[in-house]
């Protein structure tokens, strides 16, 4: 067991090494600069000398595989320097983020798998029944709805219209304490946090039915039906058990779409999470910012998917082996 | 095939009936061009009426007009992204799975990368170095989604491959093409055909996804994502400018969704080894 | 989806157009909180190193400035109680007032002064406001606690428009690295308010500074949001969490068929110093004939992009200045919008479909060019639709493209384009248009990204910039106004309307062509009152 989570550890390697080298090389080959953003749309346009001087502030000027050199350097101190935008260091803005987004994101895959897998179960264990089509039908349109429409119509819904969710942030301004503060920190949740969820609600609710589904008319199924277990133990105990595997794999796609697709949920509803700070630092070429957001972000997915792999091979011996996947 | 077809479920053939419809809407939508690039000012954020079914845009252009033009840019670029993703994903999955060893370690290591890599970025970034053709669209989605379709594909290959009458085949010397394509191809299809339905519904949200984040396709050649991408300033005032293209996205990405789970089903019944 | 109500239009009052001076009127109350909208995060509260608008509306409370343009843009006294600018424009002189101080009692001198400006100019320090202002700069130095002498190397006439500069605490940043000092997010203040809290990604809170030496300002404090989305901010002033946003045409065009809108508040718009125009690249065989330059501008219907697009707020513009700035000329008409003249021109200029293919070519080269605009922009994509769609009747193929701002900003500034769709806004009123269209700034020196080259407009410009009197140098841009009509550098389009939407108890409102930010008192002489919305 640890010689193949040994093995699956080492081949990440070369991996996270292809990811960055990737990052840092379109980062620095796409047009623009720190300098050309500066200051957003509302920035002044710099020239001539004073641009000359800023690019050589920022190391523009410096040939790319010493600025490489320099950064891997940096990054295996455990210094990811500091952003062009405000010159405070990067882990300080990160950290400033990242309980916002682990709030909305961490909700959200709670609701859905907390909706998801009963969901999942229930249809999948009465496959053709009505709950089934009708939940299917629902399942299906949510799948179909792209998140930043769905987004906009529950705002112009909900927070204009009736008026009964707050339109965007966090909390509100003042933001009461205690457990009102509570309450309307909830409230600003609601809306991000649905859009959020929908998408891979669905997604996930489907598969488990699937498995589920498949899983029902299988042998050692049956033979727990015969030894007496009511149809919901039997579901549950084994049908589900089984199909849990390739949804744990599943789920290591799950994640990347959930933070992928935070980017759009944050800046509609003005989420200071990592999405929205992503996005933003890609667009004022925050070069430290954004590679150190591409490393996290890739780690954590790998993260992810070692995690499944391992899970996998704990269940699946032949996995360990290497006769399979 | 037609077997094949015949056991789609009931709501799989009306999906069939929708694509299949909005295939015919996409070939009449030249037509409909002209009308759909008449800026006419005076015309301006117009509710849906008689004469403008579907409202106009916020430069006079009728709306229905431009959902049927766009029509056939996003079922096309849909489906292009999603041929890539599909054909990319199936060479490098099926060769990995097929070959083991160390190709497979390595291009196992290549679709980590690509599954790993932080999507949003190599968009923008495609988007600031391609200029916004359809072209760079379709490479753009088709190169974030293709490792999906990698480890599908290696790991139903790597299922063919452990299965009795492929060893059967191959203690019995048969070469690796004959097994490829006698025994392997004919199992992977249906997941291929599977695959390639969702991809497309996928594919087409994920354009629209784009053009709303403004590094889609250019004006006035706009898919519904890039009418779409029009509507926040004005959705106060004007909530049909989101409505129909969204409803247009809608439709269709239902449809191919459906379409996708009425051929994994009627590919499942085929008895066997799923 | 139910069907949304149809709004019903209730009585608007009318938009102010024009400028409003509300500060002679009656204070109601003192104290109260103003909360504003800041369009982004702030980088920094280092007055040197600012560059975007977020960072000039907060330090304006904090950070005075040695001089001050007033409402009328007439340069006023700040910090400096008085200047001096010598004979032969080479020299400013100014003296601080001897009561100013910084919030922790210690007095701003004049060597806080030559700090900051040395900091300016200084090659490890990034300055993008104020580096291209300082540039001829020869020497600068503090002859007492109170006197500045600094030295540029050519007459100017604007010299003294430099000076209206914050200042920062020299001793702040004895021994610390200027760019990475705790200072640069918790300054300083000179100003009537004091930095309280900043938050990141939420809110910056002020309130008064005690040690201020002005009258102080009347509310108690001030907080900014950082709200990017105008919708957003707009929903947030009507829902009563925001006193003031700017608005853009269509949230004007909801406002005003909002009932909910009127009930708690108004519009005010007036013309400012900003302009659109598209830029077009005169060195590229397409552009180089200025026939085919007026040809484009005859091209775009301006007259209805004024009529409809911004619905008779906004004024056609003929040259590189707006309506309001001196510089403009109001006697050189805008050519009209004439497609069938443009396609004359374009013929006369050798243009002609040779190979019928429906595109215009000349010499082997066809008409087909990409029309740039930021991604950002609505009104300039719509902009450019019109012209791309205008021009595709007479045979001209222009494909808009949108790009995201840093990559249209280096292509803009590196003179990588063929057209593109820009905004000049106007941060001072100096008329001056030598950065942007003397041959001497072609990319990467300058600001003159569309390689404009007009002999006899250089000699006029350059000897604008030495003439010292006003009137002479007004007389001068008069002609460049002509020239500039007739040979097309650009394609001028219009001066819109700036547009802000405020809660009816926020008073004391001063307008004028550089907008709020720019003059002295500004923002800070706003006052509010406990009325009801």
């Amino acid at each position: 067991m640890t010689r193949y989570i040994a093995r699956r550890l080492l081949l990440a390697v070369p991996t996270l090494a292809g990811i960055v080298v990737l990052v840092f090389l379109l980062l620095h080959l796409a047009p623009g600069s720190p300098v050309s953003a500066m200051g957003g749309e509302s920035g002044r346009r710099v020239s001539g000398r004073a641009a000359q001087e800023m690019r050589r502030l920022y190391g523009l000027d410096r040939p790319l595989t010493e600025r490489f050199v320099k950064w891997v350097g940096r990054v295996a101190r455990f210094d990811l320097g500091e952003s062009f935008v405000d010159r405070r260091p990067v882990s300080e803005r990160l950290r400033e983020a990242l309980p916002y987004t682990l709030e909305l994101n961490g909700l959200a895959l709670l609701l859905t798998l907390a909706i998801a897998i009963p969901l999942g179960v229930e249809a999948g264990g009465h496959p053709e029944s009505a709950f089934d089509r009708i939940s299917g039908a629902a399942l299906f349109a949510l799948y179909s709805t792209p998140s930043f429409w769905a987004a906009l119509l529950l705002q112009t819904l909900f927070s204009v219209k009736w008026k009964w969710l707050p339109l965007y942030g966090v909390a509100s301004d003042p933001a009461p304490s205690g457990l009102a503060g509570l309450a309307d920190r909830l409230a600003h949740l609601i809306l991000p946090v649905a859009c959020l969820t929908y998408g891979s609600l669905a997604f996930y609710a489907r598969l488990v039915r699937a498995g589920v589904a498949e899983a029902r008319t299988a042998d050692y199924v049956l033979a727990a039906r015969a030894r007496g277990l009511s149809r919901r133990e039997a579901l549950w105990k084994h049908a589900f058990r089984n199909a849990l595997l390739p949804l744990i794999t599943l789920l290591g796609l799950v994640l990347p779409g959930l933070l992928s697709g935070s980017v759009i949920i944050e800046r509609i509803f003005a989420w200071p999470g990592l999405g929205r700070l992503y996005f933003d630092s890609i667009l004022s070429r925050d070069y430290p910012v954004v590679l150190a957001l591409s490393l996290v972000g890739a780690v954590a997915t790998l993260a992810v998917t070692l995690a499944a792999d391992v899970a996998y091979a704990v269940a699946d011996p032949r996995v360990r082996d290497g006769t399979g996947p | 095939m037609k077997a094949f077809l015949g056991r789609l479920p009931g709501s799989g053939r009306a999906a069939l009936a929708v694509v299949l419809g909005l295939w015919i809407v996409a070939a009449f939508a030249p037509a409909a061009s002209r009308t759909a690039s008449a800026i006419r000012l005076e015309a301006r954020l117009l509710p849906p009426s008689a004469s403008h079914p579907f409202g106009t845009d916020d430069l006079g252009r009728d709306l229905l007009a431009r959902v049927v033009a766009a029509t056939p840019i996003s079922l096309a670029i849909g489906l292009t992204a999603a041929a890539v993703s599909l054909l990319v994903g199936f060479a490098v999955g099926g060769v990995s799975g097929y070959l083991g060893g160390l190709v497979d370690l390595l291009l196992s290591r290549v679709v980590e990368v690509v599954l790993c890599f932080p999507v949003l970025f190599l968009l923008l970034a495609l988007a600031a170095f391609l200029p916004p053709s359809p072209s760079a669209v379709v490479l753009a989605i088709g190169l974030t989604t293709w490792p999906g379709d990698a480890r599908y594909a290696r790991a139903e290959i790597l299922k063919a491959k452990s299965l009795d009458y492929t060893r059967a085949a191959r203690a019995a010397g048969a070469s690796t093409p004959r097994i490829l394509v006698r025994h392997l191809l004919p199992n992977v299809l249906a997941p291929l055909i599977v695959s390639a339905a969702f991809g497309v519904a996928w594919a087409i949200l994920a354009e629209a996804a784009l053009s709303f984040l403004g590094v889609g396709l250019p004006p006035p050649a706009s898919s519904w994502g890039g009418i779409l991408s029009a509507a926040p300033a004005y959705i106060e005032e004007a909530w049909w400018m989101a409505l129909f293209p969204g409803l247009a996205l809608f439709l269709t990405v239902s449809a191919y969704n459906l379409l996708a789970e009425g051929l994994r089903r009627a590919s499942t019944e085929r008895g066997g080894y799923r | 989806m139910g069907a949304l109500p149809t709004p019903v239009p209730t009585a608007a009052p009318e938009p102010v157009l024009g400028y409003i001076d509300e500060s002679k009127k009656r204070v109601p109350m003192e104290g109260g909180v103003l909360r504003r909208r800041l369009v982004g995060e702030p980088g920094t509260l280092n007055a040197v190193l600012q560059s975007g608008l977020p960072e000039q509306q907060v330090l304006q409370y904090l950070s005075r400035n040695l001089l001050d343009f007033d409402s009328r843009l007439n340069l006023v006294p700040g910090l400096a109680e008085r200047y001096q600018v010598s004979a032969d424009g080479r020299e400013v002189r100014l003296t601080i007032r001897s009561d100013a101080l910084w919030e922790d009692g210690s007095p701003v001198t004049a060597r806080d002064a030559a700090f900051t400006i040395h900091r300016i100019v200084d090659p490890a320090v990034a300055s993008p406001v104020f580096k291209p202002v300082f540039e001829g700069l020869v020497s600068v130095e503090a002859l007492d606690d109170r006197s500045l002498v600094a030295k540029f190397r050519e007459p100017y006439a604007y010299h003294a428009m430099a000076f209206v500069l914050p200042l920062l605490p020299e001793k702040r940043y004895s021994g610390k690295k200027f760019a990475r000092a705790r200072e640069n997010r918790a300054p300083l203040s000179d100003g009537p308010y004091r930095l309280v809290s900043w938050k990141p990604q939420d809110a910056i809170i002020l309130e008064r500074n005690p040690r201020y030496f002005g009258p102080p300002g009347h509310f108690d404090r001030v907080q900014f949001r950082i709200l990017p989305e105008s919708s957003v901010a707009y929903r947030a002033l009507v829902a009563g969490d925001l006193d003031e946003t700017q608005i853009d045409e269509s949230l004007k065009e909801r406002a005003t068929r909002d009932p909910d809108f009127n009930r708690c508040c108004r519009v005010v718009e007036f013309y400012n110093l900003d302009y659109n125009y598209i830029a077009v690249n005169n060195r590229s065989p397409l552009f180089s004939d200025a026939r085919v330059r007026r040809a484009v501008t005859m091209l775009l219907d301006r007259p209805a992009i004024v009529r409809n697009l911004f619905r008779g707020s906004a004024r056609i513009i003929s040259g590189p200045w707006a309506p309001d700035s001196p510089g403009y000329d109001a006697s050189v008409r805008p050519l009209p919008f004439d497609p069938a003249g443009a396609a004359r021109l374009l013929a006369e200029a050798g243009w002609r479909d040779s190979n019928g293919d429906g595109t215009l070519d000349r010499a082997g080269k066809e008409f087909d060019f990409e029309l740039l605009v930021s991604a950002g922009s609505n009104i300039g994509r719509q902009i450019d639709e019109m012209l791309a769609a205008e021009l595709a009747r007479v045979g001209v193929k222009a494909r808009v493209r949108p790009l995201e701002w840093a990559s249209f900003i280096e292509r803009i500034d590196a003179g990588d384009f063929e057209a593109a769709s820009l905004a000049w806004s106007a941060s001072d009123p100096n008329p001056d248009p030598f950065p942007y269209w003397h041959s001497s700034q072609w990319p990467p020196r300058g600001l003159n990204s569309g390689f404009y080259r007009n002999p006899e407009a250089d000699r006029l410009m350059e000897e604008a910039r030495r003439q010292m009197t006003e009137d002479e140098r007004i007389r001068i841009y008069h002609r460049l106004h002509a020239i500039f009509r007739d040979d097309a550098p650009a394609v001028f389009v219009t001066n819109a309307s700036a547009k802000y939407a405020f809660r009816r108890q926020i008073g004391g409102l001063v307008t004028s062509p550089i907008g709020f930010t720019g003059i002295w008192p500004g923002p800070v002489g706003w006052w509010g009152t406990k009325a009801a919305p």
